[in-house]
């Protein structure tokens, strides 16, 4: 199954999707991380997630750039957090935002269980500079391309999720 | 403790006033983080202050946290203190009510 996840910063989206994967099987799970700890702040908000998935039984592999090359073995359930950090590495940090759509496919097609983060940021109104601008075009394509693929799409709003696309796995 | 949410001018605290008449409403509770964050109060100790001293009351908070990340780092940390103390009122909150274009949703 292929899980989207939505919504603003802070909402609860990590929470739920460890929630969801609780109830998944235990055997080859996998995070991918795609977040570069550039600073104190990210380190601490890694510091954060770090703990909260401590005892779920993860094999963590950051990855900021290149999904299609992480070494993630067929039937693996895996929680990749996040397209948003994933797609600015890539149109940063010298990769090709392109390959990201069919890269999360190819993921999807392998593992038994995806669950994939991602973020709404689209909705502050602000006139932003043209590579950013391109940024958010870039990021509503690669998250209606997901939303494509997934069974079960929701937004979390304030750890409560609300269901855009399936129905939620039980939890 | 019931909450409304909504993005900026979405109708929340009307809807908020309308259904709940003569309830004590606590409205821009988003202004209220920053507040509290200025004073040195965490989100949870501020979220945690609230329900107890008000478990009857209605909160009313514009949605913040669906834009590019904040160049300043006090906004960054604002958002993400927004998103945490709103989590945590939400799920003690006995109906989470969000509103959009005036219309309400009840998603809890």
């Amino acid at each position: 199954m292929t899980i989207l996840l939505t919504g603003g910063s802070g909402c609860g989206k990590s929470a739920y999707a460890e929630r969801l994967i609780d109830a998944m099987p235990r055997e080859g799970r996998v995070y991918l991380a795609t977040m570069r700890v550039a600073d104190d702040e990210s380190a601490l908000r890694v510091e954060r997630h770090r703990a909260r998935r401590a005892g779920r039984g993860f094999r963590t592999l950051e990855w900021p750039l290149a999904l299609g090359e992480a070494p993630v073995a067929a039937g693996s359930v895996a929680l990749l957090e996040d397209l948003p950090n994933l797609l600015a590495n890539e149109m940063f940090s010298g990769g090709d935002w392109r390959r990201v759509a069919p890269d999360l496919a190819a993921l999807a097609a392998k593992c038994r269980h995806l669950v994939i983060v991602t973020n709404d940021v689209f909705s502050d109104g602000v006139a932003y500079d043209g590579q950013t601008r391109e940024y958010m075009r870039r990021l509503a394509l690669i998250n209606r391309a997901a939303a494509e693929l997934s069974d079960y799409a929701a937004e979390v709003v304030y750890s409560i999720p609300v269901t855009l696309k399936g129905e939620a796995p039980c939890v | 403790m019931k909450l409304y949410i909504g993005g900026a001018y979405q109708g929340q605290e009307e809807l908020a006033r309308s259904e709940n008449p003569g309830a004590l409403i606590v409205t821009n509770f988003h202004e209220t983080v920053r507040e509290a964050l200025l004073c040195g109060e965490t989100p949870d100790a501020l979220a945690a202050r609230v329900l107890r001293e008000h478990p009857d009351a209605v909160i009313v908070a514009d949605e913040i946290g669906a834009g590019i990340v904040p160049l300043a780092a006090e906004d960054r940390l604002w958002r993400e203190a927004v998103g945490r103390a709103l989590c945590l009122l939400a799920q003690r909150a006995q109906t989470v009510t969000r509103a959009v274009c005036g219309i309400g949703m009840r998603i809890k």
